[in-house]
């Protein structure tokens, strides 16, 4: 008879200070030695309560309100709300418009994969690869500030079209930072495809079927790694998407590897979406006339995000604040697959499955703490936060 | 994938040619919303529709009428691809029950979840019991999204 090896039961918690990347959310994972036996995820710690806030903001308000659900995301936020909101007022976009939308929607994906590319090679250990792909990720950085005016919460949208516009020397820009970062990306592709150290940490790691992907309700790049054609660019085109029509990418594989690999070559497609407008960008105007008021009525809009499908349900009331506003993000579709995925796997590939959906905690919670201003003694005034900061490093503390 | 036009015209007969004909609408042209006439009709419906294969549900929308009129409101929305098809159903605001769709659908449990916290509604045979967004001090009866909240300061909470 083999002697019993008495396995000992411990529940280890991740979180909720930074479980794998630098956003709040936390995991009680039990495991049985190494290998994880349920993990359980508790979310929330970012939770502004932003639904409940756009009750009381005007529709002009609302759009900056929504843009900042994600920092990484922001416009793809912005233009589904602006197209909802359109929609529901009956406002027609000029073609410019929704092709500029659709530009930096695009040129953002960019910028959101090379994030992730690094995220994910910090997880495994690799952060050689980190650190070169978010050297190259300030090259579209650089390009959506010369585009827009910011790094982050471009605000490329205004409701009733965009408020920045391409000009020839912003064209030949852009062009040069697609051309660069496409020799890059071939190269990042044939790293994470072949470094054998790298792929030992992704390679039949979190294997999700199309069956599983389809009950967990997982989209975007999560879900056509593992199969899934789902792609809201191409099942229902919305801003000008009809006219630049999109490849979907999709590997069936349904490994870390495949969601490492379908990220890459979308990355090509975009490259490919970027050129063609540059190519074909029409003429006119950027901006229509938008009613202050919204007549009374319900959409439902949804975009392609980088992290998959994003839902906006918009309900007016005929005044000029929304009733009801739903935002479902795409990272709470993933986190489902997350928590029954690393069942079974050793607490090490914990992170690098968390990693492996590209979760986004800040569009995961949105919605609650309406203090009164300046009453809180956790809220300070600009003078409090300059004195306890950079006034006391540059030692003139009033 | 059949076209919109066919998942249209599916849905419409689904609901129409229903043990009881259900009430149906097309609010936009990508859009059919369907009216639950109670809360027992809800599962055999999403049956229905994962059978069909247009269950791929979004998320689940509450909507809060107001203290006076006493009424909340839960839209399903089922998106197989470029339709949108929303199942309506309302709810008395104090006590209002509804199944659970997670031994269908597992990925309905954090809309479940969110509904529930947010506007107090009870899933019968939902199983996970812990708050999804709001902190585990939570006061007890106290709905966010509902329209009466204004907001409490978080010094009242203790």
């Amino acid at each position: 008879m083999e002697p019993r090896i008495e396995v000992e039961r411990f529940t280890i918690p991740m979180g909720p200070q930074h479980p794998a990347l630098k956003e709040p959310g936390r995991f009680r994972i039990t495991v049985e030695g190494e290998i994880v036996t349920q993990a359980v995820v508790r979310l929330g710690y970012a939770h502004r309560g932003i639904e409940k806030a756009a009750e009381s903001r005007n529709w002009i308000r609302n759009q900056y309100l929504f843009e900042r659900i994600c920092g990484i995301c922001s416009h793809i936020h912005a233009t589904a709300y602006c197209l909802g909101v359109e929609r529901l007022a009956g406002v027609e976009v000029p073609p410019r418009a929704q092709v500029i939308r659709v530009l930096v929607a695009e040129l953002e994906r960019i910028h959101s994969h090379l994030l992730w590319l690094g995220v994910a090679g910090h997880e495994a250990g690799f952060d050689t690869l980190f650190m070169y792909s978010w050297r190259d990720r300030e090259a579209i950085m650089d390009v959506l500030e010369a585009l827009t005016g910011n790094r982050v919460n471009y605000s490329a949208n205004v409701l009733g079209g965009v408020k920045c516009d391409v000009d020839d020397a912003l064209r030949d820009a852009i062009l040069k930072a697609v051309d660069v970062l496409e020799k890059r990306t071939h190269h990042y592709l044939k790293v994470v495809t072949t470094d054998a150290l790298f792929l030992q940490r992704t390679r039949g790691i979190g294997v999700m079927t199309r069956s599983q992907a389809e009950v967990l309700g997982a989209v975007g790049p999560t879900a056509r790694a593992s199969g899934v054609a789902r792609d809201v660019r191409v099942e229902a085109p919305y801003a000008a998407y009809s006219s630049f029509p999109v490849q979907i990418v999709v590997d069936a594989r349904g490994d870390l590897e495949a969601r490492v690999v379908v990220r890459m070559r979308e990355l090509f497609e975009c490259y490919r979406l970027v050129r063609e407008i540059l190519d074909h960008l029409p003429t006119g105007e950027v901006r229509g006339r938008m009613p202050r008021r919204v007549p009374e009525g319900e959409t439902v809009s949804r975009v392609e995000a980088p992290r998959g499908e994003l839902f906006y349900f918009l309900k007016s009331n005929g005044s000029d604040t929304p009733e009801r506003v739903r935002v479902r993000t795409p990272t709470i579709c993933n986190m489902t697959s997350v928590v029954r995925l690393v069942v079974g796997h050793q607490l090490a590939d914990v992170p690098m499955i968390l990693a492996g959906i590209d979760p986004c905690f800040s569009c995961n919670d949105r919605v609650i703490d309406v203090d009164r201003v300046g009453r809180s003694p956790e809220q300070w005034t600009w003078e409090q936060l300059r004195a306890h900061g950079v006034d006391t490093y540059h030692g003139h503390r009033p | 994938m059949p076209s919109p036009d066919e998942i249209l015209d599916i849905v419409t007969e689904l609901a129409e040619r229903w043990t009881w004909k259900m009430e149906t609408r097309r609010p936009e042209s990508n859009r059919i919303d369907v009216l639950l006439p109670s809360a027992a009709d809800l599962v055999p419906f999403v049956v229905g529709l994962r059978v069909q294969r247009l269950g791929y549900l979004s998320t689940i929308t509450g909507l809060d009428a107001g203290a006076e009129a006493g009424q909340l409101e839960l839209l399903y929305h089922f998106c197989p691809g470029s339709t949108v098809i929303t199942l309506r159903l309302k709810l008395p605001r104090e006590g209002g029950r509804v199944p659970t769709l997670t031994e269908i659908i597992p990925s309905a449990e954090s809309s479940e979840r969110e509904v529930r916290e947010m506007f107090g509604v009870t899933f019968d045979g939902l199983r996970n019991p812990d708050p999804l967004y709001l902190p585990d001090d939570w006061p007890a009866g106290l709905y966010p999204l509902r329209k009466d909240f204004k907001g409490n300061g978080r010094l009242k909470l203790a």
